[in-house]
């Protein structure tokens, strides 16, 4: 069996450290959703008058301080808005209704502006729609794979497929779980990125096993 | 003359970059409009309807006589009429307090769920608030979002009762499928399409619709009929008694009343959705209706019934800041590895340097022009694209030989363009998002670059000859 060159088992031991470091930080921390995704409160507000969100994004920074915010502009004639946060209290809501009326003299009452519940997003409900194509998609190109590097042993090159796409897979989760980057709608659009790039260089390394074989060939 | 047609195919480049990054403006009504047609943007980037069902607190009023049976046709009777008649007024919760539990709430979700996909809504998230059932579903906004959102707090509650005693004869569990289609009902086409609902009955169904289909028999006034007529014990029947109808419910809301010329015994109904027309507006509207009755009846009843609490179109908080931010990010990148290029390369290098910007903006008026719808996935798809057309052209500089720089690419990104097309088919925007700027880069990558990078660089080279 061929050894492991010194380089390769560094890189092995890195993604290794990596790999259990995001393990630990997922079973013990979780990982961070962005708020999106998070069980939240919201409230909307008719203002009537068209507004810019930077002005709105201003007075929830004074108001709700250290608060992950999303401001949102409703339906199409923007005059409506919806602020999203973790949590929106009585006070929160009576001091940013001030606030706006001041600004836009509006005359909103905060007796008759709700709080809603938003409720979260389940991690599965975001990765359901990816099961079935992922796995259509694995499918056939290992089936090419196969074929195409069939030279350099079926078993081989299906194992490292599979462990290629799994480990790159699971590096990227681990990364994203030390590094606390959000999950959100970035986290799909990284992971199919990963595939692909993993793909591309599945088959560089193939390709380069295989002229080298057919060159010890001839 | 090599200087010229380089100078010229750079021209061209920038012509293409502007109209591609700045537009083509031409006066229209009074003011400039841009003839180059705007990005379509899904959910995530573009906005999305945002709809909130809350659990029915709704009650709903019935009149019942001695017997406690439900009286029909009793809505205009005065409290007076009532009383004189001995009926009683009895309000109802649409959701008893059992009905209300988290199982059931679960339940419903999944429904719309599984209603949402059979509708071929391509993108969309539902959350439910455990606590009290609520459901709050984000989704496209395109042509069907509004005729979905008027059924969605439909139950899809089925039932074909008896029309005098209200007896229930078949309700949800006795269906099997049913799907929606049109056609010609005679031979004479010029008459119009009509469009159907088709309701296919389970083993249990089909038997109860026999029985029912022999038992409402439309009464015979036409004695010649009669002769036709095979089962003469059954017609004798009708003709002796009175006519017997059904009515058939979809939440309780009285769709048909009618009866049965003869009795089915293939376990189908097929149902007329409104007239037989030829234009194409009622048509289509009659094939949304049918549609949507089809979803609604095709995987039985929400055991909850939900009211339409909330229903708006938010813009998507990925505002044009974000957007410009992301742009420049990304065309600092793009610079930076053309700089490399310049720098390995020289005059080759700042020849390809051109082409690749005029790569970049062909791949962005292509994905107007198509109508690709833009997801963060596809935004990602476009960068994924560019890494490989610079994979490309770094190969064609380094191989100095274009037909082997494409073999050696092209076999190496066989898996890539395999994922790219399997994921234009797939029904769910962020995906097909992606595989759409996937496919339309590489076919570009492909077309591009031996039209425009291997002509700069035989010129170059001095070898167009």
């Amino acid at each position: 069996m061929k050894k492991m060159s010194t380089k390769t088992k560094i890189v092995a031991l890195i993604i290794a450290i990596i790999i259990i470091a995001g393990v630990i930080v997922t079973l013990t921390v979780g990982l961070n959703f962005d708020l999106r995704y998070q069980s939240a409160k919201r409230i909307e507000l008719y203002l009537g008058k068209q507004f810019e969100i930077e002005d709105i994004k201003k007075m929830t920074d004074d108001i709700m301080q250290n608060q992950e915010v999303i401001i949102q502009k409703v339906e199409v004639y923007e005059d409506s808005l919806s602020i999203l946060s973790n949590d929106i209290t009585e006070e929160q809501k009576s001091s940013l209704i001030e606030k706006i009326n001041e600004k836009y003299g509006t005359d909103l009452s905060a007796d008759s502006i709700e709080i809603e519940t938003i409720p979260h997003t389940r991690g599965r409900d975001i990765i359901k729609p990816y099961i079935m194509p992922f796995a259509i998609v694995t499918i056939i190109i290992l089936i090419y794979i196969l074929i195409r590097y069939r030279r350099l042993g079926i078993m081989v090159t299906f194992f490292k497929t599979i462990l290629a796409l799994i480990v790159s897979q699971v590096l990227l989760l681990s990364i994203i779980a030390i590094t606390r980057i959000p999950i959100g709608i970035l986290t799909m659009s990284m992971v199919l990125t990963v595939y692909v790039l993993t793909l591309l260089g599945i088959a560089y390394n193939f390709e380069k096993k295989l002229d080298s074989k057919n060159g010890e060939e001839k | 003359m090599r200087k010229i047609k380089i100078v010229t195919i750079i021209l061209a480049i920038i012509a293409i970059t502007m109209i591609s990054f700045f537009g083509i403006y031409v006066p229209e009504q009074n003011r400039m409009k841009n003839k180059v047609g705007d990005y379509a943007y899904a959910m995530d980037m573009g906005g999305s309807r945002k709809v909130r069902l809350k659990v029915s607190t709704q009650t709903k009023e019935t009149i019942k006589d001695a017997d406690g049976k439900i009286v029909k046709d009793a809505d205009e009777l005065t409290d007076e009429q009532i009383a004189e008649k001995g009926y009683v007024k009895e309000e109802t919760p649409y959701n008893s307090d059992d009905v209300k539990n988290l199982e059931n709430y679960r339940i419903s979700k999944k429904m719309i769920e599984k209603r949402l996909k059979k509708s071929g809504t391509d993108n969309y998230i539902v959350k439910l608030d455990e606590e009290n059932g609520d459901i709050l579903i984000e989704l496209t906004e395109n042509k069907d979002t509004d005729m979905f959102v008027s059924n969605i707090n439909t139950t899809g509650k089925y039932e074909i009762v008896d029309s005098e005693t209200q007896e229930v004869l078949m309700n949800n569990s006795d269906i099997k499928t049913v799907t929606s289609g049109y056609g010609h009902p005679s031979e004479n086409t010029e008459a119009g399409v009509q469009v159907y609902l088709d309701i296919e009955f389970n083993k249990e169904g089909a038997k109860k619709l026999e029985d029912i289909t022999s038992k409402y028999v439309e009464k015979h006034h036409d004695d010649s009929s009669e002769e036709d007529t095979t089962d003469t014990e059954d017609t004798t029947d009708t003709e002796d008694t009175e006519e017997k109808t059904i009515t058939m419910k979809i939440d309780d809301d009285e769709i048909m009343t009618t009866s049965f010329e003869e009795p089915i015994k293939t376990g189908k109904l097929r149902l007329s959705i409104g007239t037989q027309t030829n234009d194409a507006d009622v048509l289509q509207e009659y094939i949304n209706r049918a549609s949507s009755v089809s979803v609604v009846l095709s995987d039985g009843k929400i055991p909850v019934k939900y009211d339409l609490y909330e229903d708006e179109f938010v813009l998507s908080d990925i505002n044009h800041n974000d957007i410009q931010m992301g742009k420049y990010i990304a065309l600092g990148i793009v610079g930076l590895a053309l700089i490399i290029l310049i720098i390995k390369y020289k005059s080759r290098g700042i020849l390809v340097a051109f082409s690749y910007v005029g790569y970049l903006s062909m791949l962005l008026l292509t994905l107007r022009c198509t109508n690709v719808i833009l997801s963060v996935e596809g935004l990602f798809g476009i960068g994924v694209v560019l890494i490989l057309n610079y994979m490309l052209v770094n190969q064609i500089l380094k191989v100095e030989n274009i037909g082997k720089a494409y073999k050696d690419f092209f076999v190496k990104i066989i898996p890539i363009i395999i994922l790219g097309i399997i994921f234009c088919f797939i029904k769910w925007t962020p995906i097909s998002s992606f595989g759409m700027v996937m496919f339309w880069g590489i076919a570009l990558i492909a077309i591009y670059n031996i039209i425009i990078t291997n002509s700069l660089l035989k010129i170059k080279a001095g070898k167009e000859k």
